[in-house]
């Protein structure tokens, strides 16, 4: 009986959590199948990664007009398609972010083959119209830079990209339809692709489904394209300083995430940084592209402001965190796992996360020494890496400058 | 008929598909407090929402933004030393006590150099002792993040003042159920709020760089002298005035037991959570003073108004329509018509405006504005496409209001708003921060949290002729408020507004003594002079010129 009741909770537990499965098409595309019977609803998540490579050197903001043409107004998505996707009550949105495309979709499980035949037809016959051009770089320009906006907005905005990398009006001029079409040409293949499933079905016919529409997606010849050469980085850009009217001073800075930072390290300096007191008066927000540091203060004493900003995270670096703070760091992290099971989109990002090796493992974590954990942490607020502005009276903003 | 039978078959095909809420198990603890609870069966985890009926609607002026700072402050954090009782909650009292002191001493010292430039000041003094003050505070601060007692157990809470509610979210794994209870009776038993200063200092920071005032300016147009037309970043000196111990006694009166709905959503059982929570929440004081604050109702024919403001980075028009509360059997037409209009690319007006007559860039439409216990908006907000003017984009408007309320609905565009409902309704259900939201604000604003599911039900029955007449009946122009923003030329103020700002503060400052009043009484006074016209606001700037001292004109 007690076998039986045991046996009852493990079957019950078991439906509860999502079943995965992973294969590997033949033409390279990355799926993962994460079963879930509870309610009939399937969930799809489709990125194309864009690396920094797909990019050639005088055109920054490529991938940014890429995106724009791909989900803005003109764009694939035909009034006709909209129309079928609303009919059927299938929910899609396309993003651009720096790190690639994505498409995500919601649908009732009985209009699973009618979503994903559109989702298929979206990525497999992407249309960046040259005729959308003028308009998408307009609309670029606009986002990036904000005229008449609040100059706090800006300067977050600002702040969001590496200087380096941040499209120019220029740049973004330069950009033709040859350039599209190579982007276009090098992004869009299968092996750049990820496809997760979530939801009412089964294995088969989750493959079934895949097969059926991603199947004929032809493996791109990575030698085609030749990659360009990543462009060196810029120096340390000098502060973003914008004047606006008021008495109030705002300095900002974002500690973006850098390659050469852990990521098992930066899962628990997320949880250790932001809301540490030896912080204080300074807010730190974790943003998902880096952590964003903000002070607030009387307009009046701007310099003594700017050293209180950077002389708080310099005694945050040099303090660094005990061996307790990791344990807990850990032992958070490890809990915070469960909470996945509450959000279907975050099993769909974890899943994503997983497969494109960005989130650490339990054993990655494990090992993690606090020596390293404190480079780590000097190595992200060193203040010649980070991001740096402020916004206040022009007056006061003169009198600021890199300690 | 073929729009009958269509409706006919679209209400079926709702009917055998939408699982209802029948999972819901409610309870009522000793002290009012109620509980609903969705088990989801085997999940590791679990979502809890604490709902509390009232929010920004029901501020007394003088407390402008206490719900916000409540949220900040009471619920961005589960920090230790907020939840300890006994000795160092009264060392802890007497410090926060000291610190409000110098705060206030300091904010009156400030206020007295922008009055008198030049007279002594001791304001060095005061910032030296609310340093030492606020250096021995620290020490019974937590000393790190994850001292926070949810973030360690590997949770995660977030808090929100809406204009019905304060809410307050929590995911936590399932073992930790017990230690959350007991965390949050405590938390409202002490109402610590240690961490006032900073949170304000955050507010006041945060509402001066508000990012979307189009909104604020319509509602306050549009439900004048009602909370619900408030803009908080008019009562900055109020929100820079609020003091800690009026906060508290502020909290103690909005945050009791019979205001506070516990949402659980999760692998948890009525069996396994009831106990607990009697033991932690049910046990909670009930405060005296229980009389809920009357809201003033709000009359939906108030006439055809409108605004001209010079703000924001692209222009814009705004055209909002007083709508009945959710509680209204109007309000579900309503709905349907919001759908119909704007719930998706290939609704009417982005159908229309921006697909095929390109007069505008972008749609963005709103129900419930700013919130739906009372009436609010219907909120639609429009971009004109390069070359095109507000004028062209707002008649062209009106026109596609007029279609809905006249022509017959198309079939086909009646059953994709229905699937885009169900398909909303079904991720509702699927996801549980999501759903205990629906339910909260279910309870929040129309009473009873079943409206989620009366809802459906209407909506299951609802025909066409239904949602024509509803439109008929509140989107007509005696509900209508109209904003037009055209952009700012940099990031200063229209010159006019500006100069209009500085008169009457100077008339101002001749009539009222009380620092914030008199910044309230400006804003309130610009708000109501961007309803003329450009010419009738520089004929009224003349006139209030005219009250000024030679001097100061």
């Amino acid at each position: 009986m007690r076998a039986l009741l045991l046996a009852l909770v493990a079957t019950v537990t078991l439906q509860a959590q999502p079943r995965s499965h992973t294969f590997t098409l033949p033409n390279g595309l990355r799926v993962v199948h994460l079963e879930d019977r509870e309610r009939p609803l399937v969930r799809v998540s489709l990125l194309l990664r864009v690396l920094p490579s797909d990019t050639p050197p005088g055109r920054p903001g490529l991938a940014l007009l890429a995106g724009r043409m791909l989900t803005g107004p003109g764009g694939p998505r035909t009034e006709a398609m909209d129309r079928e996707l609303e009919a059927a009550g299938i929910r899609l949105d396309t993003t651009s972010a720096p790190e690639g495309l994505t498409w995500k979709l919601a649908a009732r499980n009985r209009e699973q083959d009618r979503a994903m035949g559109l989702l298929a037809e979206l990525v497999l016959r992407p249309i960046l119209n040259p005729q959308h051009l003028a308009a998408c770089r307009a609309d670029c320009l606009r986002d990036l830079f904000k005229p008449g906006a609040n100059p706090a907005d800006r300067l977050r905005e600002t702040l969001a990209w590496d200087p380096a990398d941040r499209p120019t009006e220029a740049s973004l001029l330069a950009i033709g339809p040859e350039d599209l079409g190579t982007f276009q040409q090098r992004v869009f293949r299968p092996e750049r692709a990820t496809l997760i499933l979530h939801g009412d079905l089964g294995p088969e016919q989750a493959k079934r489904l895949v097969i059926l529409n991603f199947g004929s997606w032809p493996a791109g010849a990575s030698a085609v394209v030749p990659a360009a050469a990543d462009t060196p980085k810029a120096l340390p850009a000098q502060p973003v300083l914008l004047p606006r009217s008021g008495p109030a001073l705002r300095i900002q800075a974002l500690a973006p995430i850098v390659g050469d930072l852990r990521p098992e390290s930066l899962a628990l300096l997320s949880l250790l940084v932001p809301g540490d007191p030896a912080l204080a008066p300074l807010r730190a927000t974790w943003e998902g592209t880096g952590l964003a540091l903000t002070l607030d203060t009387p307009a009046a004493g701007g310099r003594e402001a700017w050293a209180l900003f950077f002389g708080r995270l310099a005694t945050l670096a040099q303090r660094g965190f005990t061996p307790m703070d990791l344990d807990r760091a850990r032992r958070s992290w490890s809990a915070a796992r469960s909470l996945e099971a509450l959000d279907p989109e975050a099993q769909l990002a974890q899943a994503l996360a997983t497969l494109a090796g960005q989130t650490p493992t339990r054993e990655a974590l494990g090992a993690l020494t606090l020596k390293d954990l404190n480079a780590d942490l000097r190595l992200w607020l060193d203040p010649s890496r980070l991001r740096v502005g402020a916004v206040g009276p022009a007056g006061t903003l003169e009198t600021l400058a890199i300690p | 008929m073929r729009l009958l039978v269509s409706a006919l078959f679209a209400t079926l095909a709702l009917t055998a598909q939408v699982p209802r809420l029948t999972d819901v198990q409610e309870r009522r603890l000793t002290n009012g407090v109620r509980v609903l609870l969705v088990e989801r069966r085997g999940l590791p985890a679990f979502h809890a929402s604490l709902v509390f009926r009232g929010g920004r609607a029901e501020e007394p002026t003088a407390l402008a933004g206490a719900t916000d700072l409540l949220a900040r402050i009471l619920y961005a954090s589960t920090w230790p030393e907020d939840l300890e009782g006994g000795r160092p909650q009264v060392a802890l009292d007497a410090l926060l006590k000291q610190e409000e002191g110098l705060l206030e001493s300091l904010r009156l010292e400030r206020l007295r150099e922008l009055r008198t430039p030049g007279a002594d000041s001791h304001r060095a003094a005061l910032e030296a002792g609310l340093a030492a003050v606020q250096a021995r505070l620290q020490e019974h601060l937590s000393p790190s993040p994850l001292a926070d007692l949810l973030r360690a157990q590997g949770g995660r809470q977030s808090a929100e003042a809406t204009a019905d509610a304060l809410v307050a979210r929590m995911d936590l794994p399932v073992e930790a159920f017990q230690a959350w209870c007991r965390n949050e009776g405590q938390r409202l038993r002490t109402l610590q709020l240690s961490r006032f200063s900073g949170a304000r200092a955050a507010l006041v920071a945060d509402l001066r760089d508000k990012a979307e005032p189009g909104p604020a300016l319509v509602l306050g147009a549009a439900l004048p002298g009602h909370p619900y037309g408030r803009d908080l970043a008019d009562h900055l000196p109020t929100v820079e005035a609020l003091r800690w111990s009026d906060l508290r006694a502020y909290a103690r009166r909005s945050l009791s037991p019979e205001r506070l709905t516990v949402i659980l959503v999760g692998g948890l059982s009525l069996a396994q959570v009831l106990p607990d929570l009697e033991k932690h929440l049910g046990t909670l004081p009930i405060p005296l003073d229980r009389e809920e604050p009357p809201l003033p109702e709000i009359q939906a024919s108030l006439g055809d108004r409108r605004v001209q403001a010079t703000l924001g980075s692209t222009p814009r028009l705004l055209t909002g329509w007083r709508i009945p509360p959710r509680s209204h059997p109007d309000h579900m037409p309503l709905q349907m018509a919001a759908q119909l209009l704007g719930g998706g690319s290939a609704s009417r007006l982005p159908s229309h405006l921006v697909r095929q007559k390109t007069l505008a860039r972008e749609v963005v439409l709103r129900m419930d504005l700013p919130g739906g216990r009372q009436a609010g908006l219907l909120l639609v907000e429009l971009e004109p496409a390069p070359g095109h003017s507000l004028a062209e984009l707002e008649a062209a408007l009106h026109s596609e209001i007029l279609k809905v309320q006249q022509e017959p609905i198309a079939p086909a565009a009646w059953s994709r708003a229905l699937a885009q409902l169900e398909v909303d309704h079904l991720r509702t259900l699927d996801e549980p921060a999501r759903l205990a939201w629906a339910l909260g604000r279910a309870w929040a604003e129309g009473g009873d949290w079943r409206l989620l599911d009366l809802e459906l039900q209407r909506l299951r029955t609802l025909a066409p002729e239904t949602v024509q007449a509803a439109a008929r009946a509140w989107l007509q122009p005696s509900h209508r408020t109209t904003a037009r923003l055209e952009p700012s030329v940099a990031d200063g103020q229209d010159p006019l507004e500006a100069e209009m700002s500085r008169v009457l503060l100077a008339l101002a400052a001749h009539r009222v003594e009380d620092l914030a009043q008199r910044e309230h009484l400006v804003a309130e006074g610009l708000r109501q002079l961007r309803m003329l016209s450009p010419d009738e606001r520089r004929r009224t700037l003349k006139l209030l010129e005219a009250q000024l001292p030679p001097a100061k004109r």
